[in-house]
């Protein structure tokens, strides 16, 4: 037992810590400190310069151009960059499809779509759920009918997340309708720009479009693009979602949420104000604990000892943490997180935000923002159904 | 960063495992709790089993173990809800190797690791609930020789120990001081807390007194710290063999033709059982992990950990017997026992609410397991 890193592993993190400070274009942490909104531009500058280093794809082993890390290094990583005020990794590409395409495409796929995604170059989406299949996903009902060489893609997919900005998307679609839903269904690769494929944007309740409708109507998909074998696309989708691990905590960006909420809080005059720090000192323990729960599992991966199959603990707890943060940030503001001027979340916009100071702009947005993190991903009631089966059987 | 036992510590953990499944089954801690509460010949096996001398160096006839060995002692009784207070022993060893003289050290550091001397901390007054920093005892000097005065109370087996760790103040400050139960001017009166262990309020009038250190507030600080850290590690044990308890009775009890485990609302309260359990859990390693830390990094810790499992317990212990129905709420059931020691072990070392003022007034700008 013992709580420190190891040398090796410090050293890695100074690193990363060194690289990072010297390539985080320092516009873009400020946005990030900040919660001003980041652009298509912004994200994809942050991922090109990952990409040049090798370093986007993170999770990826040396064989297909990945640093090859262990858990922890990913860990460290991950941690360096959502304290420096780094943009998230747009998790698509890198962190969802790809380990799909190595586990199970071909030598082809995997030369053809890999390197794209390495760089940063190729904006991924996700094409999974629909408007009658959100929990319930192995009810999916957009149909691609196997033509001669090609797919014809018909039916709707929903809450694609930034998919206004999509070349590519990775859908499940269904292909046969007998047996189980879950045996139907198979694992494609689509061009965005193929013909018949319309995107419309989801207005949010936070006036952002964030999410997107995704329309097929008779799209054509060459039969090359199918990944692995038909009707077998389930299971490769649930691999992707076990190679979801400690990251869908988000704890280090928890941690750096935590400093903004402090000093949220200090400027509002509410820090001192025993009844709102008790809330924050929560949200601390809250926070320290599931980084312990982290770390714990990031030692049994890392001695292969006592496996921790906690992943749905994870979620539940990272999304609360989440929630919480962003409820209390608002809460902080107060009646100054009312105005909603939607330009004042800008940079370097220039009006005079009635809330005081510019921090409380996004305030509200944000919170209404994270209201998601229990729903997505495997509803939270999802997850406690999960982790009741490994305690009840 | 390793969370994994050694060898040597999982041998440990069978050996405890071993005598509580055995020799600490719920009938012979049934006619303890009926007896009084503490059974001495319980409390020679513990030492027998080497657990006395955990914290007491190899010189002084101990283990010379650390913190990762006493929380996984500690686990263990946790699951048997043992009486027995090992928790004790742990703290007034540790702050004697650490503070005392020498010749006080000689004196009762073999004699603790044996289990032949039980030494308790004797800390908490009426007036102060769980700050260590207010203290009326008073102790007073003369001709070398030093005497206390005042009153403690709810002190852990106070009318069976041989000796206190007792804080009391000398020109206003804090300092720690032995006291033996059979020296002139102390008297006890005894009796059975909520969890059917033993305590007793402990009056010292010019009671004869050893120093063991005369900058006793931090040396308190850091004893309650281990106690802090052994209960975190209790409540592990507590909280675990609970959760064992409810879901095999949850696979068995059958209403409306059906085992009661099919039932969703009460799944989901399981998984936020198992939630609670593993952050509890996580805290714990925490608290260990942090109790060699330099002081201000410890106490944050600790209070945080404290905190945590405070939190853990009331839940698991509300929703266990909320998850039985009826039945957990009788004496018979063994249940409401482990109920009743989670929330003992709540309130002792410092409730939910006091470790959550304690977090409070030490937060920093950054936090996290290394801040």
């Amino acid at each position: 037992m013992d709580l420190a890193f190891t040398p090796e592993e410090l050293a890695f993190r100074d690193e990363v810590r060194t690289w990072v400070k010297a390539n985080l274009p320092t516009e873009l942490s400020h946005k990030v400190h900040n919660a001003m909104r980041l652009t298509r531009d912004d994200m994809q500058t942050w991922a090109k310069i990952l990409g040049k280093k090798g370093w986007l794809g993170y999770g990826w082993p040396k064989q297909f151009g990945g640093p090859g890390w262990t858990a922890v290094q990913k860990h460290l990583f991950e941690e360096e960059c959502a304290l420096a005020g780094a943009p998230r990794v747009v998790p698509f590409g890198p962190v969802m499809v790809a380990p799909v395409i190595m586990a199970f495409g071909n030598a082809e796929q995997q030369k053809r779509f890999l390197p794209g995604i390495a760089s940063g170059e190729v904006w991924w989406s996700q094409g999974y759920s629909e408007p009658g299949s959100g929990s319930d996903l192995a009810s999916l009902k957009t149909r691609a009918e196997r033509v001669g060489d090609k797919y014809i893609v018909n039916g709707q997919k929903t809450w694609t997340t930034l998919g206004q900005y999509g070349e590519w998307i990775f859908c499940l679609v269904r292909t046969s309708t007998e047996g189980k839903p879950q045996t139907g269904i198979s694992f494609l690769l689509i061009d965005m720009k193929s013909p018949g494929i319309t995107v419309r944007p989801i207005k949010l309740l936070d006036g952002e479009c964030e999410v997107n409708e995704v329309w097929f109507d008779n799209v054509e998909v060459p039969a090359e693009n199918l990944i692995g074998e038909e009707n077998k696309g389930w299971n490769y989708a649930k691999h992707l979602l076990a190679h979801e691990r400690t990251n869908i905590a988000d704890v280090n960006r928890a941690k750096r949420e935590l400093e903004r909420l402090k000093r949220i809080a200090k400027t509002e005059g509410v820090y001192d104000d025993l009844r709102f720090r008790d809330e924050i000192a929560k949200l601390e323990v809250d926070i320290v604990a599931l980084e312990m729960l982290v770390l714990r599992v990031l030692s049994a991966e890392k001695s292969g000892k006592n496996s921790l199959d906690i992943a749905g603990l994870l979620k539940i707890k990272g999304s609360e943490i989440q929630q919480r943060y962003t409820e209390l940030m608002m809460q902080a503001a107060g009646p100054f997180a009312l105005p909603f001027i939607f330009e004042a979340m800008e940079a370097g916009w220039q009006g005079n935000f009635p809330g005081g100071t510019l921090a409380n702009a996004p305030l509200a947005a944000n919170y209404f923002n994270m209201r998601k993190t229990t729903i997505y991903g495997g509803s939270n009631e999802v997850q406690r159904n999960i982790v009741a089966q490994t305690v009840l059987g | 960063m390793d969370f994994d036992f050694s060898d040597d510590q999982e041998q440990l953990r069978d050996a405890v495992r071993k005598w509580v499944d055995k020799g600490y089954d719920f009938d012979r801690r049934r006619a303890i709790v009926a007896a009084g509460g503490f059974d001495r010949a319980v409390y020679g096996e513990m030492a027998e089993l080497g657990l006395t001398g955990l914290y007491v160096s190899e010189e002084h006839g101990g283990m010379g173990m650390g913190p990762t060995e006493a929380m996984v002692a500690m686990e263990e009784l946790g699951r048997g809800i043992v009486l027995e207070p090992l928790t004790q022993t742990l703290i007034t060893s540790a702050t004697l190797q650490t503070h005392a003289p020498a010749a006080l050290q000689a004196a009762w550091l073999p004699r603790i690791a044996a289990g032949e001397a039980i030494v308790v901390l004797a800390q908490q007054e009426r007036g102060a609930r769980y700050q260590l920093g207010r203290c009326a005892a008073q102790a007073t000097e003369s001709n070398g020789a030093w005497s206390v005065s005042g009153t403690k109370s709810v002190v852990s087996v106070g009318d069976q120990a041989d000796a206190f760790v007792v804080p009391a103040t000398v020109n206003g400050q804090i300092a720690l001081f032995l006291v033996e139960r059979s020296a002139s001017g102390v008297s006890t009166q005894a009796y059975i807390t909520q969890d059917g262990s033993r305590a007793a309020e402990v009056v010292l009038k010019q009671a004869p007194a050893q120093l063991i250190t005369l900058n006793g507030l931090s040396a308190l600080e850091e004893a309650v710290d281990i106690g802090i850290a052994c209960t975190c590690a209790e409540a592990v044990g507590v909280m675990d063999k609970t959760m064992a308890i409810t879901v095999d009775y949850m696979n068995t009890r059958k209403q409306f033709g059906v085992a009661i485990a099919s039932f969703q609302a009460l799944r989901h309260r399981v998984a936020d059982m198992k939630m609670q359990l593993e952050l509890g859990r996580s805290m714990s390693y925490y608290a260990s992990l942090k109790l060699h830390a330099p002081a201000d990094e410890r106490r944050r810790a600790l209070a945080r950990a404290k905190y945590q499992l405070g939190v853990s317990m009331r839940f698991i212990g509300q929703q266990a017997v909320q998850l039985h129905g009826g039945i957990a709420v009788t004496d018979e059931y063994i249940v409401s026992h482990y109920f009743k020691k989670l929330t003992q072990l709540d309130m002792s070392f410092g409730d939910t609410l006091h470790q959550l003022g304690e977090v409070s007034a030490r937060m920093q700008e950054t936090a996290g397991v290394f801040a």
